[in-house]
């Protein structure tokens, strides 16, 4: 496959250069008009850059590679003085959550982070503070689960938490994450909402890559982002008590009401991103990122970092004349389902893009696919679906590996079916 | 008029030590009737008069146990005063965020009060146990909380199980006593509230109290409260149920302890140990055993080998009055 490009070497190396973003990217946000200081930062430094202007007020940490560089600036920050926060040292990533807990039920604007296993230990403490509607903000950078011990990126760390009632969504550039961060606030302090936010980035590929990144004014922020106000706070001048043991006939009831605040995210989200869009200028749509899907026959469905190279890879194939296009979505929480399924019915293949692994799963594929088909149910023509299981172990996912995504898509939208429900990229030539 | 909560809410005033059981007694109830917990409880005793002596401007954490499964019911929690159920794992924690959160909002002026006493009531478990790494880095940050170890020497929630603070030689569910292990329970304890002390340098205060003995339990609370920064009270809780004694029982059991030399009653301040209980001499230990169908199934050598290990114990705290087994 990857022949039919060796003549474009040239091209896709200047393509590559440019990725590397002092020139603007070149696409969906060029016709963006957002004005500020213009900063060359990575995923965690635009993260750290929002957590200053959003005024934080405790944030706990713990060592763990590769979030690891947005405390560090975080504590530069505090130790200079430009941020009043708390910074606390946590004794592990479980007790970073129990800090992050403590602090949101004490009316503090909260954040914490972690990467890979990290965000594995402290599993058990996710549930209690979505429970206790607690709006604390956690930054994961992705990070490959043990074992054996591996730097590279893969989402299956925090989607393996995705069913704890957190927002959770995926950056694919630091400039959205950036705005990620107080997007994620602004819906999860919503007092329709009160949920904790989980702002993900692909570890390496956007935690340590820099971009070009415009830097509102603080003026701009303190508009979009209100101080926060929970009416639940633990305060001696107004006691009431967190999370009393249950009776028969009161649990459904109270886990009702916390789906109906995931639920209740989505006109938020809604409201939330347009009014980020007016106050910055910018054009995000809620919920999903379509690029060149206007005519498009078959789509990549991706979410994070990798979607950024899979755009560059769509140009080259559009202009083979192949009608491909890339569906990704903002949010895996809440799932946009009828949003989504109204977007994919029109198209004739889809091929999810997994950058994690649900091991004995239906369809033998990740976790998205599991989702993607779900939603899919209620279309009476359904696309053909497949997945494509690539970046495992952090791998890069090449341009070459897209094309040969397109040709497989480009194929089933022709017969009408694949050959599998997944193809492991990097494995197919074997 | 204006009331303690009011005052203590405008200027931070340290509480006052009680002279007596009555200046004791005559204080607010914090912990109200509306729980669930056993007749004859010491846990639920050590809550009520920790509460008594904290006052309003306080905010209980607690870790999961039977202090919290017994005490709560959704909608309705014998608290007067703020409180949040964490995981038994991160009582510690959880303390330490909210310590965060004040010392940050007062700091930025978003919040009028002033900065509240936090507590967190773990049982053993939630304390030496499961829960010891949260306690142990909440009092390495010195953050302006104090840790209370309510001490039943057991987990008593799940149905009685060993715990690091169940004594050698005690029946529980999951050490039973049996031809192969006549001694039901084989470790001995951990010395938990001194093991504190010597990891934590920044450590202040320290008491170790008995709910049989209220107006000192009451009195260490409030120089808990007092200290700018962590402080950790160990109270030994005696639990009719788990233990194998009659409900009215409860604080004839709690003294005996400390008769016996099998729990000190200590203060740690200044860099300094003083005990509370120092008589002419202890009682034997058997008094105290025998009293409890936990230790039915010992024999002579093991009253005799934790006489040893009670002596010991005693001859570390520097307190020189021998016991001759029985």
């Amino acid at each position: 496959m990857a022949e039919q490009y060796k003549d474009k070497k040239e091209e896709i190396l200047k393509e590559t250069v440019k990725m590397t973003g002092y020139e603007d990217a070149g696409f969906d946000w060029k016709s963006e008009k957002r004005v500020g200081a213009t900063k060359f930062l990575t995923g965690l430094g635009a993260v750290a850059h929002a957590l200053k202007m959003a005024d934080i007020d405790v944030a706990s940490s713990y060592p763990i590679r590769p979030y690891t560089g947005a405390m560090m600036m975080l504590s530069q920050m505090a130790a200079r003085g430009e941020l009043d926060v708390e910074f606390v040292h946590g004794e592990g990533e479980h007790g970073q959550l129990g800090i992050a807990h403590g602090a949101s039920a004490a009316g503090a604007r909260a954040f914490t982070g972690s990467s890979g296993v990290g965000v594995m230990y402290a599993m058990e403490v996710y549930s209690p503070i979505s429970g206790g509607r607690c709006p604390v903000q956690m930054l994961i950078g992705n990070r490959t689960l043990d074992p054996p011990g591996d730097f590279g990126s893969e989402h299956t760390d925090a989607l393996s938490t995705r069913d704890q009632c957190w927002i959770m969504g995926w950056a694919h550039t630091p400039q959205e994450a950036f705005d990620n961060t107080l997007m994620y606030y602004r819906i999860g302090e919503d007092p329709r909402v009160y949920l904790p936010q989980m702002n993900c980035q692909d570890g390496y590929f956007i935690t340590h890559i820099p971009m070009k990144v415009v830097v509102p004014t603080q003026e701009k922020v303190d508009k979009f982002l209100p101080p926060l106000s929970f009416p639940d706070a633990l305060d001696p001048l107004n006691p009431l008590g967190h999370g009393p043991q249950l009776f028969p006939g009161q649990g459904h009831v109270l886990e009702a009401t916390r789906v109906n605040a995931m639920m209740g995210a989505f006109p938020v989200i809604d409201e939330v991103v347009q009014s980020f869009n007016s106050i910055f200028e910018t054009n995000y749509s809620p919920f999903v990122d379509l690029y060149r899907c206007e005519d498009a026959e078959y789509v990549l469905f991706i979410s994070g970092g990798h979607a950024y190279t899979a755009k560059f890879a769509i140009n080259h194939m559009r202009e083979k004349g192949m009608k491909i296009g890339l569906v990704r979505p903002r949010f895996i929480r809440p799932w946009a389902t009828d949003v989504l399924a109204d977007i994919l019915s029109k198209f004739k293949a889809i091929g999810v893009v997994e950058t994690n692994n649900a091991f004995g799963a239906a369809r033998q594929a990740g976790i998205l696919t599991l989702e993607v088909a779900t939603t899919l149910y209620q279309i009476p023509n359904k696309p053909v679906l497949t997945a494509f299981m690539g970046g495992l172990g952090g791998e890069v996912i090449r341009l070459d590996e897209f094309y040969y995504m397109g040709d497989v898509l480009a194929k089933a939208a022709k017969e009408g079916k694949t050959e599998r429900t997944a193809y492991w990229i990097g494995f197919h030539n074997i | 008029m204006t009331t303690l909560l009011e005052e203590q809410v405008q200027a931070k005033v340290d509480l006052p030590l009680l002279q007596n059981i009555h200046k004791a007694a005559a204080l607010d109830e914090i912990y109200v009737p509306g729980h669930r917990t056993c007749a004859g409880c010491g846990p639920a005793l050590a809550y009520r008069l920790t509460c008594k002596a904290a006052g309003q401007n306080s905010i209980f954490l607690g870790p999961t146990g039977c202090m919290y499964v017994a005490n709560t019911s959704y909608l309705c929690v014998p608290w007067a005063v703020p409180w949040m159920h964490t995981q038994i794992t991160d009582g510690g924690a959880v303390a330490s965020g909210i310590s965060a959160a004040y010392e940050a909002r007062i700091r930025k002026g978003k919040y009028k009060g002033t900065f509240p006493n936090i507590y967190v009531f773990a049982g053993d478990g939630g304390s030496s146990d499961i829960g010891l790494q949260a306690a142990s880095a909440m009092i390495y940050r010195d953050h302006d909380a104090i840790f209370v170890c309510y001490d039943n020497e057991q987990y008593a929630n799940t149905g009685i199980q060993t715990s690091p603070q169940t004594p050698y030689g005690a029946w529980t569910t999951f050490t039973p006593p049996g031809p192969k292990i006549p001694e039901a329970k084989k470790l001995w304890p951990k010395d938990f509230a001194r093991g504190m002390i010597a990891l934590h340098p920044a450590l202040q205060y320290v008491a170790a109290a008995s709910i049989s003995y209220p107006v000192d339990l009451m009195n260490k609370v409030r120089k808990c409260a007092n200290v700018h920064g962590s402080a950790l009270i160990h109270i030994q809780s005696i639990c009719p149920k788990g233990w194998g004694i009659r409900s009215n029982q409860t604080l004839m059991v709690g003294k005996l302890a400390v008769e016996t030399g099998m729990f000190h009653l200590f203060e740690y301040e200044n860099r300094e140990y003083t005990y509370q209980y120092q008589p002419k001499a202890f009682k034997p230990v058997t008094e105290y055993l025998k009293l409890q169908d936990r230790f039915a199934h010992l024999k002579p050598e093991h009253h005799a080998k934790i006489q040893e290990f009670v002596n010991q114990g005693l001859k570390r705290c520097g307190i020189k009055i021998p016991v001759e087994a029985v």
